[in-house]
Parts: structure tokens; sequence; C-alpha cells
């Protein structure tokens, strides 16, 4: 499903100054695997995400996303691919504030051209799904964190992408509700759906079944759990 | 561009954000709003300057004839220019398109007597169009007609002083005055705008006291107004056609400015018309500037809104929407506000110029108001211009990695 080869990140600092993130990183997570990328800040966790997830470019090394190799991409073909495969879940939820958690959900869908209809119906199936059918008409601001973070979820899930990429989605969230958000994310890879988390937490680490472990640009260690 | 889905986006990003949607809209209605009342204010000054001026100067026209001061064709400097009855039937048949109302003037200076009563006048001997000319107003009775002029009848109109200095309270029309040695009757009273000259002043037909002088066909001077219909310049080109002619009639030098001399009031137009052009392209140049400043505003407004949706913007990416669609969105959302409230501004302007401007009557300022095509034109500049400067931003936004749009704040 994601296979990187031999692939390097920098950013430029100042003029000259370049700051090496990620330094040749050689992954391969097949379909229906459910994996977390564990490190501190500055391992160059995010920025990997950023890129599996065609948020961000790399600079060298290869990328193939379902097997289709990602060069070149332009932000349009960049679009219809994440919106076509890929799902987000953020740390900081990013839902749009001025949107019900229906109309967040159901946004997904608006951009892949679905009628209005359809596209709140299916929307209500997902909220269904993460437990909050009745808190469809709320804005986010009316929902707590580990509400909004379900809707980002249903939100990610809408489109049924082959990825659901997941950046510190428990950063924000308090223990009780940090659980139901990975019973979540476990529920939907038991489904057959890949799903890429990114952490520092360990105990949101062991509850994946791979954990990648990411220092200083690369990988230090790569096993399964249990 | 019509598509329900993308409109009904835009209603609710419009709806969920009123305070910008309220400062976009206010900055493009204030400025449409300034322009035209601008616009209503000078034409008011204008309307007020040509109101001012159009009380004197009608379409009148005065041909003296007086002394030459160069010598031409044979005849000495000095020499007197007299005209005739035939001047004025050559001036009416050879200027007819050109002619509104046309009268000579003969003159003379009377003594006048009722019963014991008697005063020195001017008596002013007219045909009947002088009424329309010198905006005669009659108080009572009547003025002149073709039936006195034909039949040489000895009629008067007297001015409002002669009534009060011969008959005090009597009612003179219909009594009988004794002008030097003739008697005339007194068909009616004029009262004259002017000062106390003018009305003392009596109206009698020229052919009856050109009949009482020797029955000379000497007369003093014409008046004629020309065709209201034309133009500053038609006038203008007109009265230097019957100099030309006049000149050429008496044989007075072209370059004579004496030996006949045609005064148009239209000169003394011009020099107002002169003027409200100059404040035409004040107002212009004015109106220019409230554009550019309208623009700049509007584009900066655009460009904080963007600022602000950077990250709903890079949300908006990372779930699927492509850069046009951004754009579209953005752009589409700022071109119906600026619409609706360009428009609104405008009318609300429109309406405000129409109320008070009627109530405006004053000299120098009067009946302020706006063409519709002008306002129009300047509304769609603002929008258009609005818009291209919000594009700018829109489409940087919509480029921007989406990483970068959502780690913005």
């Amino acid at each position: 499903m994601i296979k990187l080869v031999n692939l390097h990140k920098s950013y430029p600092i100042g003029k000259t100054d370049k700051l090496h993130v990620l330094k040749g990183i050689n992954l391969h997570i097949k379909e229906g695997e459910f994996v977390s990328i564990m490190g501190s800040s500055g391992s160059g966790k995010s920025t990997l995400l950023n890129i599996v997830g065609l948020l961000d470019s790399h600079d060298e090394g290869e990328y193939y996303l379902n097997g289709q190799k990602i060069e070149n991409l332009n932000e349009t073909k960049a679009a219809v691919l994440r919106n076509k495969f890929l799902g987000f879940v953020f740390q900081s939820f990013n839902l749009i504030s001025y949107k019900t958690a229906l109309e967040n959900v159901a946004l997904p869908l608006y951009y892949q051209g679905m009628k209005r209809k359809e596209r709140q119906k299916i929307a209500m199936e997902y909220l269904d799904k993460v437990g909050l059918k009745n808190w469809a008409n709320h804005l986010p601001s009316e929902l707590s964190g580990g509400q909004k973070q379900r809707v980002a979820i249903a939100r990610a899930l809408v489109t049924k992408p082959k990825v659901i990429l997941a950046d510190e989605p428990t950063g924000a969230l308090d223990s009780t509700t940090t659980d139901s958000v990975m019973e979540l994310l476990k529920e939907i890879n038991d489904e057959g759906m890949t799903v890429f988390v990114i952490t520092h937490e360990e105990e949101v680490a062991e509850q994946t079944k791979r954990i990648v472990r990411l220092k200083d640009g690369i990988i230090i260690s790569d096993e399964k759990t249990r | 561009m019509f598509d329900r889905d993308l409109w009904a986006e835009i209603f609710h990003s419009i709806k969920k954000n009123k305070l910008r949607t309220f400062l976009t809209g206010f900055s493009v209605a204030w400025g449409i709003f300034i322009l035209v009342l601008l616009l209503a204010s000078v034409n008011g000054m204008k309307n007020g300057f040509v109101n001012e001026f159009k009380d004197d100067a009608t379409n009148s026209v005065f041909v003296i004839p007086n002394s030459t001061t160069l010598p031409y064709d044979g005849f000495e400097a000095g020499r007197r220019i007299k005209f005739t009855n035939d001047d004025l039937k050559y001036i009416q048949g050879n200027f007819k398109e050109d002619i509104e109302y046309i009268t000579p003037r003969f003159r003379k200076g009377i003594t006048a007597k009722y019963k014991k009563e008697t005063g020195s006048y001017t008596v002013r001997a007219v045909m009947p169009d002088h009424q329309k000319i010198e905006k005669t107003i009659i108080t009572d009775g009547r003025y002149l007609n073709e039936n006195d002029i034909d039949k040489k009848l000895k009629v008067a109109v007297i001015g409002k002083k002669i009534k009060e200095d011969l008959f005090g309270d009597e009612n003179p029309i219909g009594k009988t005055i004794i002008l030097n040695n003739s008697t005339f009757n007194v068909i009616g009273v004029f009262e004259d705008e002017g000062n106390d000259r003018e009305n003392r002043i009596l109206y009698v037909p020229v052919s009856t006291l050109q009949r009482l002088y020797k029955n000379t066909d000497q007369i003093n001077s014409i008046v004629l107004t020309y065709n209201p219909k034309y133009s500053l310049a038609e006038a203008l080109e007109f009265s230097d056609r019957l100099e030309t002619i006049m000149k050429r009639r008496h044989r007075v030098n072209p370059e004579d400015q004496r030996g006949v001399f045609v005064r148009n009031y239209a000169e003394q137009f011009s020099n107002v018309n002169n003027f409200t052009m100059m404040l035409t392209a004040i107002s212009v140049f004015v109106g220019i500037l409230i554009l550019v400043a309208g623009i700049i505003g509007i584009g900066n407004i655009l460009v904080f809104i963007i600022k602000e949706r950077t990250k709903e913007i890079g949300i908006r990416k990372a779930i699927g929407a492509k850069p046009s669609q951004i754009i579209n969105l953005v752009i589409l959302e700022s071109v119906f506000i600026t619409t609706i409230s360009g428009i609104g501004g405008m009318l609300f302007a429109m309406g405000l110029v129409k109320l008070v401007g009627k109530g405006i009557n004053s000299p120098a300022f009067s009946n302020p108001q706006v063409k519709m095509s002008t306002v129009i034109i300047a509304t769609s500049i603002l929008i258009i211009a609005g818009i291209l400067a919000g594009l700018i931003p829109a489409i940087k936004a919509a480029r921007v990695k989406p990483i970068e749009a959502l780690n913005a704040d």
C-alpha cells in the first residue's frame, strides 16, 4: 500500500543552511496493517506523515502509494489522490468551525462531486458509526475534544479511503477519551483499512500492531507488537 | 459557477461570518456611496451656475448700428450707420431658421400727460415679439398685437411706475393719455423685474411712432432671440454669420468693432460653460481617486479574509479540494458580497440624492443628480477591480502546500 525507498527530506533554514529531517527512510506498509510511528519531537515523524499524506513533497528517494509512483505531483492531482486514497486525522482536529458536525463529515464527499442529499445520508451513517448521531447538528465548539476527534475520524472515513493517516490523534485528549479513540481506530483496522498513526505515547503505540521507531530522521527499530 | 452546492457553500460561509461579510460589503457600499454623492454634488453646482446665468443670458442677440471706426470701400471712418425697416425684413427673410423672436426698437423721449399729471418718459416702439424677448409681465390689460402694428393704432402699454405717477389709484385701461401732441389709448400695464427705469417705459407699435415722426422708416436697433434648440457653438456661429452679413450690407469694415455691433449673450454663457467643464474634469479626477481608494480597500479586505481562511483552505485541501475549487469558493464569495453591497450603496446614494436633491434649489447649488449609466459603470469597475485585487492572494493561497496552510494560524 505504502512503499518508501531511501526517502530524504530537508528544509531550508535561512538562506544557506538546511535542516536534514529525513535521512533515507525505507518502509513498506501492506494493506490492512495498523502501524504506529514513534519518536520524540524533531525525529521527523510528522514530516514523514505529511509526505505520505501528500501534504508535502520529498526531495530524494521513491514513494509508491497503492503501487503508483508519486513524483511531479501538482496540487490538483494531489487533491484527487488525497480525496480517493487518504483520510486524515489531526491532533488539533482541524474541523471547519462554522460548519456542523454533519457538514464537516460530508465535505469530502462534496469534493467528490456527490449530490447533497446522498452525501448527507452517508455522512449521517458515519456519524452514527462513531456514536455521534445525536450531535450531527452541533458546531465543533459545542463538542468535547473526544467528540471532535470522532467527528474528524468520521470525516476521514467517509470517502472509504485506503489509508487513514493519524497525526497524534490523541495528543489533545485525556486518557479515557484516548482509549475510546484508539478503540475506534482498532475497529476501523479490523474492517480491513490500513491505519497509520504517529505518536510519542508508548501506551498509544502499544495498541497498534506494528511499531516503527524514528530517531533523527532514520528508522532505528521496526517490530510487531505481541 | 452555477453549481447549486457551491452557492450553498458560499451562502453558508457568508451567514456564518457576518463581520467579515459586513466589512467587505461596507467598504464597497461606502465607496460607491461617496462617489455618487460627489458626482451629484458637482452636477448640483453646475446646475446652480447654469441657472444663475440663464436668468440674464437668455438666447437674446442685440444688433446695434453705430459710427464706423475704420475706413472701408471708399468711405471714411466716422460714418454713422443707420438701420431701417428694410434691415429688419432682410434679417427676417434671410435667417428664418435661426430666429425665434425678432423685433425692432425705435426709441424716443417724450412727455406724457393725463389730466393734470405730466412726466418725461422713454417710449420704446416695438413689435409684439418684444414681450417674449424682454419677458415683460402684463399685470393689467394686454400687450401690443399684430393688429396694432398693421393699423398703426395709437395704443400704449405703460410701465407700473408711469401708472403710479399719472393715474394714482385710477384704472388706466381705456383712458387716453397725451404723448407730446398725440393722444394714445392705454391698453395695458406691465411690470418688469428690472430697475425703476425699466418700469418708466411706454411700449407703442413701431409703425405708429414712425408715422408720427414724419413717416420715418428708421429704427435704433434690432433685438432677436435665436433658435432655442441651438447649442452654444451653433449660436455663436449664427451671431458671427449675422454680424458678417450686416457689415457687408452696410459696407462696414469686417474688422470694425463698432460700425455694426452684434452682442450675443451666448458668449458670456460660454465662460460659464468653460467653468462647468472644469468642474466636470475635477470631479472625474477625484472620482477616479475615490475608485482607486475603494479598489485598494476591497483588495486589502480580501487579502485579510484569505489570510484568515488559510487554515480552512488547508483543511479543505487535505480532504480533497482542488486549487481551482478553492479559488472559486473564495472569489465567488467576494464577488457576491461586493456586487450586492455595491448595488446597495449605489441605490442608497441615488435614493438620497433623489430625496434631498428636489428640495435644494439655491443659486449656487440646484437639482443635484447623476446619470444612471455613470453610476453603473463606476460600480462595475469597483467590483471587477476589487475581484482582480483579491484574485492574486486567492491563487497564492490555493497553491500553498496544504501542510503550510494547516500550520498557519
